[in-house]
């Protein structure tokens, strides 16, 4: 089980702006390229399976959080003692 | 975004919402074309019998005969939001009882990728050709009209009327003999 708790699952916010960006340019792109050439050879169908070849690639581009969705993450402020004063460590979490 | 779920869940959403768009270009790529084009129809044999339809009212009523040549090319009407073709021949023609009487009798249907150029010798009809009374002994105007429906992927189901009617007439004795 340890294992699979050193898997990285989740992407800073940079990354997750990054990754929905990519995933509409190339579902759109795919699309729109499908849409053309199954307009010029009169098959539907072919417009259908790029739009689903876009999607598989899609799929494997931005859904597992790749490394190069963790580039920035998040600077958080070191951790404060435990015996400093209380007040000042809770405003110091609601800024993040 | 922040987990693989809803990552998943975006892009598929976003994909599906993308295909009705391109569904919707296909409709529209479609829409003002004319699926109209020219059949040629000639009834061949015709005559007329006077039965006891017990399918209805056990009276007797005219129950036509006729077999018909049909030419006519229609791959012109097909493209790529066209799934198939739904043809059916119907006799149009008017009695004192009745104003406007139209009877189907024969259909067909074509799929994308068949034979579209139908060139038919002396086909039989497929169905009755009952009239609800006398009204088709001596008939003078009976009209052959080929129409079909466009079965589509997106969009409407137009229903067109094929130029090139026939009109024929049906004799003014009843056949008595056996077929």
């Amino acid at each position: 089980m340890d294992f699979f708790k050193t898997i990285p699952l989740h992407m800073d916010f940079e990354g997750q702006h990054r990754a929905e960006k990519l995933s509409r340019i190339i579902i759109t792109v795919f699309g729109l390229v499908g849409l053309v050439w199954g307009y010029i050879i009169q098959q539907f169908s072919q417009t259908v399976y790029i739009l689903a070849a876009g999607f598989l690639l899609t799929s494997i581009l931005t859904i597992p959080p790749w490394p190069m969705y963790r580039k920035k993450p998040l600077k958080w402020q070191p951790a404060r003692d435990i015996d400093s004063n209380s007040k000042d460590s809770n405003k110091g979490k609601k800024k993040k | 975004m922040h987990s693989v779920l809803q990552r998943g869940n975006s892009i598929l959403a976003y994909t599906l919402s993308f295909l009705a768009f391109l569904t919707f270009c296909c409709f529209v790529s479609t829409v003002f074309l004319n699926y109209s084009t020219g059949t040629n129809l000639k009834a061949v044999k015709v005559l007329v019998k006077n039965v006891p339809d017990y399918s209805a009212s056990r009276e007797k009523n005219d129950l036509g005969f006729l077999t018909f040549d049909l030419k006519s090319d229609l791959s012109s009407l097909f493209n790529w939001n066209v799934k198939q073709l739904f043809l059916y021949l119907t006799a149009e023609y008017k009695t004192p009882n009745n104003e406007l009487n139209q009877v189907v009798l024969w259909d067909k249907i074509i799929l994308r990728g068949e034979n579209a150029v139908l060139d038919f010798k002396n086909m039989n009809t497929k169905y009755y050709f009952w009239d609800d009374g006398n009204g088709l002994k001596g008939n003078k105007n009976i009209t052959l009209t080929l129409s079909w429906n466009i079965i589509p992927n997106a969009g409407l189901l137009p229903n067109i009327f094929g130029s090139g009617s026939h009109s024929f007439q049906f004799p003014i004795e009843y056949t008595t003999s056996r077929m």
